[in-house]
């Protein structure tokens, strides 16, 4: 049942989405929207995170080095919802997002994809957290320092729980820089540049992940 | 010497050079040399060729870094992963650096006329016995030079590197060193095995590739990044100075990026270290905003406190691993 709506210009069926993404040899599980521009609009991002789940991408994570979203998290949230519902239409249901980080229970309906809101707290601060949790329990006895490995060290890191490392980031802005995006969970993720986030087009966004299904991954091998 | 090539410009790479070096130019710049085999089936040679070749280009890459007056770099000769590789790959990448780094020890007249400062950044106990006995030779025999610094990440991965970090951290508190809410970034920075070099400012990758792959993943959070297609036994001098063009236009948004997130860090620490005096004083039985005198005399004390914990911290773990070395050198001494 197609329901065709109107998105800046051009008529897109809500099945399309999803088709789109099924079409591509690999989809991200966890996409990055990074935005290094110093004005994030709130419009453009949403439908960025939109898109993202109409796709089919599991986990999305938005992230400025300002802070600027996650210190308007309300903002976003609303703006997310708006083009949910202008861009699906009828089939928002299907589209559900569950914030991750906020307490909107009531929107989680049928959950397909969780997005969390980050900042540059969580990335080198909430290692420095962990290891001063880790710490706390050497110095009550409860840990040895050998106990801590590379794995050790990954569960105890809490900014992105539950999410797995992002595959892809999405790095918007003239910066050519990761400005202090996750840098711990980042260390196979590909990283692909835009020029800006502003007015982003759905065809740019889509060549993008054609790119990264396209890219080999050799693992160190 | 077979660690840099030697020579000068040509004439006309002089002249560019010097036009870039009227900007800002960077004072590290960390490789990630990546392209060698694909080199390699590209000109139908042996793998281990390509990695021979990925050798001579790093050469040549330093002795350019040098002339630019480029005075530190950073390279990712061999990760962690790479042990993945086949059996004979890996033992031909181990003869290769057997080669290389008792060539470097032949060299050391040169070495030391240059001022040319080894150091191997790595999970060296992973390396066979003999080659972490030259690397121990080499990086203490370079020690003290300081006009140019060449590091070579080997056995190594940024995550084990932070890991490592903080089993460090936590070897300190357990030794008596450290408090717990001593453990901060600027710390954590300091345990690293790139702790003596400052963050870099450029990181190159060659091949194409567009990720980092476990590669100081903690000291480029705020680096320019410039991923380059051209494989790296075929390297030129244009396409350092094309990165270099890169991280000049970069240079200003970086430098602001970088100095709010210092600003940030300052303030939290400030905070945390406020809460911690109005807890105190709350213990003491003073009113927590009361004397602004005595608030102020007990946070001096305790960052004083804090300071002197870390630096008998910093001397602990300098001296473990300077013993590391020392105890591979005379094993095979």
């Amino acid at each position: 049942n197609d329901d065709c709506l109107l998105t800046r210009g051009k008529k897109y069926s809500s099945a399309r989405w999803r088709l789109d993404g099924r079409a591509l040899q690999k989809l991200p599980v966890h996409m990055g929207l990074v935005v290094t521009e110093e004005e994030p609009s709130y419009a453009d991002m949403a439908s960025l995170v939109v898109w993202c789940m109409a796709v089919g991408i599991s986990y999305v994570s938005v992230y400025d080095h300002n802070g600027i979203f996650k210190r308007n998290n309300s903002r976003l949230m609303d703006e997310i919802l708006k083009q949910q519902q202008e861009l699906l239409g009828l089939d928002c249901s299907k589209y559900t997002v569950e914030f991750a980080n906020q307490d909107k229970a009531d929107q989680v309906l049928n959950c397909q994809s969780a997005l969390k809101v980050l900042s540059p707290e969580d990335g080198k601060a909430d290692i420095v957290k962990a290891a001063q949790n880790f710490c706390q329990l050497v110095a009550q006895q409860r840990r040895t320092y050998t106990d801590l490995d590379v794995n050790v060290l990954d569960n105890l890191l809490s900014s992105t729980n539950g999410f797995p490392d992002p595959d892809l980031v999405l790095k918007f802005g003239p910066v050519d820089s990761t400005l202090g995006f996750l840098p711990w969970h980042i260390r196979l993720t590909e990283i692909i540049s835009l020029p800006s986030h502003l007015n982003i087009s759905y065809e740019d966004f889509f060549s993008a992940l054609r790119h990264y299904a396209a890219c080999e991954q050799r693992w160190g091998k | 010497m077979s660690w840099i090539r030697e020579g000068e410009l040509t004439i006309i790479e002089r002249f560019c050079g010097n036009i870039i070096k009227a900007g800002p130019m960077p004072k590290h710049v960390a490789f990630i040399m990546d392209g060698n085999r694909r080199y390699a089936q590209k000109c139908h040679v042996e793998r281990q060729q390509g990695h021979s070749q990925g050798f001579d280009k790093l050469a040549q890459t330093l002795r350019w870094c040098l002339n630019l007056g480029i005075r530190e770099v950073t390279v990712y000769a061999f990760s962690i992963e790479n042990f993945k590789r086949s059996k004979e790959e890996v033992d031909g990448l181990m003869d290769l650096a057997r080669q290389k780094f008792s060539r470097l020890l032949e060299e050391q007249e040169n070495l030391k006329k240059h001022g040319v400062c080894i150091r191997v950044l790595g999970d060296l106990p992973l390396l066979p016995l003999d080659i972490q006995e030259l690397i121990a030779q080499a990086v203490l025999a370079t020690r003290n030079y300081n006009k140019c610094f060449l590091n070579v990440c080997f056995a190594y991965t940024s995550r084990h590197e932070i890991s490592n970090a903080v089993r460090e951290m936590a070897w300190g508190v357990e030794q008596g060193l450290l408090e717990p809410s001593d453990v901060s970034e600027s710390l954590l920075d300091k345990c690293l095995y790139t702790n003596n070099s400052p963050d870099p400012d450029l990181l190159i990758r060659t091949s194409g590739e567009v990720r980092l792959s476990d590669f100081l993943l903690w000291q480029t959070s705020h680096s320019c990044l410039v991923f380059q297609s051209v494989l790296w036994p075929e390297y030129s001098f244009w396409n350092l100075c094309e990165a270099i063009l890169r991280f000049q236009m970069n240079y200003s948004a970086l430098q602001k990026a970088r100095d709010s997130y210092m600003e940030e860090r300052r303030r939290q620490q400030m905070e945390r270290d406020q809460a911690y005096v109005t807890k105190k004083l709350q213990q003491e039985g003073f009113a927590s905003h009361g004397d602004s005198q005595r608030r102020w005399t007990l946070l001096q004390k305790c960052t004083a406190m804090r300071e002197e914990r870390i630096q008998g911290f910093l001397q602990a773990l300098e001296h473990k691993r300077e013993d590391f070395f020392e105890r591979l050198c005379t094993v095979s001494a």
